[in-house]
């Protein structure tokens, strides 16, 4: 069940003829989830340091 | 009763609390999970006898597409409840699970369209099962605009629940749909209830995928949905305690 598939790296990435199709779409929908959790994170920061600065003692 | 029962659990604070705890336990098992199916799918899994290797964005496709509907009914649920019990958080849910299933919708048809370029020599047909996907992509826009449309916000989350109930007819389309109309997409190769057309050798890592896609969105929606409540609850004092 865990034989690889491809003879070498070269055929893992042309796939015959398929690689282009097969790796574009999953460089795109790993980038738009990283891309997502980074956003996610990014606003959690930002909301965080907004709440803290309002009701900082002045 | 059932009322007290859901505001109990249902508050914004819990909420936050809870899923605090077991988002690590979340993103890691999900990427985990995801990084299996697809280095089983990807490297080991044979090649098809008819599309050659370029099934293998089904790993990807597959559990998209699936996620896209599933956020999509889990909005509904989440509607039902805003509309008759008037939980906030449900509301708040709704808000921030549908950029994630807008996002997850994309890659569906995206990953369709380019798997469709080798094996229907097209990137787009409009059939029904692509055109029905084609409308929940644009129901999620609809519904994020729809949002950020009113000031008021209340009735902005009212708004936005009615619509999400209106949309949820076109989950049984989009089920259906290979079903009912003659489609260039092929019919369900999984079945929950029967039988699957598909090889175990390819099965397996194909449901390893959808687990790990499905806890890896979890924690995204945890993720978001938290923002969104400290947002919207900036001037609560638990808020404020908890930042």
């Amino acid at each position: 069940m865990f034989n690889l598939a491809f003879d070498n790296f070269n055929d893992i990435l042309y796939m015959q003829g398929h690689g282009i199709y097969v790796w574009s779409v999953y460089l795109i929908g790993i980038l738009m989830i990283a891309t997502s959790f980074l956003i996610a994170n990014k606003r959690i920061k930002a909301i965080q340091k907004k709440i803290k600065i309002s009701n900082a003692p002045s | 009763m059932i009322t007290a029962f859901i505001h109990k659990f249902s508050s914004p604070k819990s909420f936050v609390n809870l899923t605090e705890k077991i988002y690590p336990f979340l993103i890691i098992f999900g990427v985990s999970m995801l990084i299996f199916g697809w280095a089983w799918g990807l490297f080991f899994a044979p090649q098809d006898a008819v599309q050659g290797n370029s099934y293998r964005i089904i790993f990807l496709h597959v559990p998209s597409v699936i996620f896209a509907e599933l956020i999509y009914f889990f909005m509904a649920v989440c509607a039902l409840m805003h509309l008759v019990w008037r939980v906030k958080l449900a509301a708040y849910l709704i808000k921030s699970a549908a950029p994630i299933g807008a996002m997850i919708t994309f890659i569906g048809l995206f990953s369709g369209s380019i798997w469709g370029i080798p094996t229907w020599g097209t990137w787009w047909q409009w059939d029904a099962r692509i055109t029905s996907t084609l409308i929940l992509f644009i129901m999620y826009l609809g519904i994020l605009t729809l949002h950020g449309s009113f000031s008021n916000l209340e009735k902005a989350d009212r708004l936005m629940s009615i619509l999400v109930i209106i949309g949820v007819i076109n989950i049984p389309i989009i089920k259906k749909s290979v079903d009912w109309w003659s489609t260039l997409h092929q019919p369900a190769s999984i079945s929950v209830s029967g039988s699957s057309s598909i090889d175990p050798s390819m099965l397996y890592p194909l449901f390893i995928s959808v687990i790990g896609l499905g806890f890896t969105l979890i924690a995204l929606g945890i993720l978001t949905s938290r923002s969104y409540i400290f947002t919207r609850e900036k001037n609560k004092r638990w808020v404020l305690e908890h930042v």
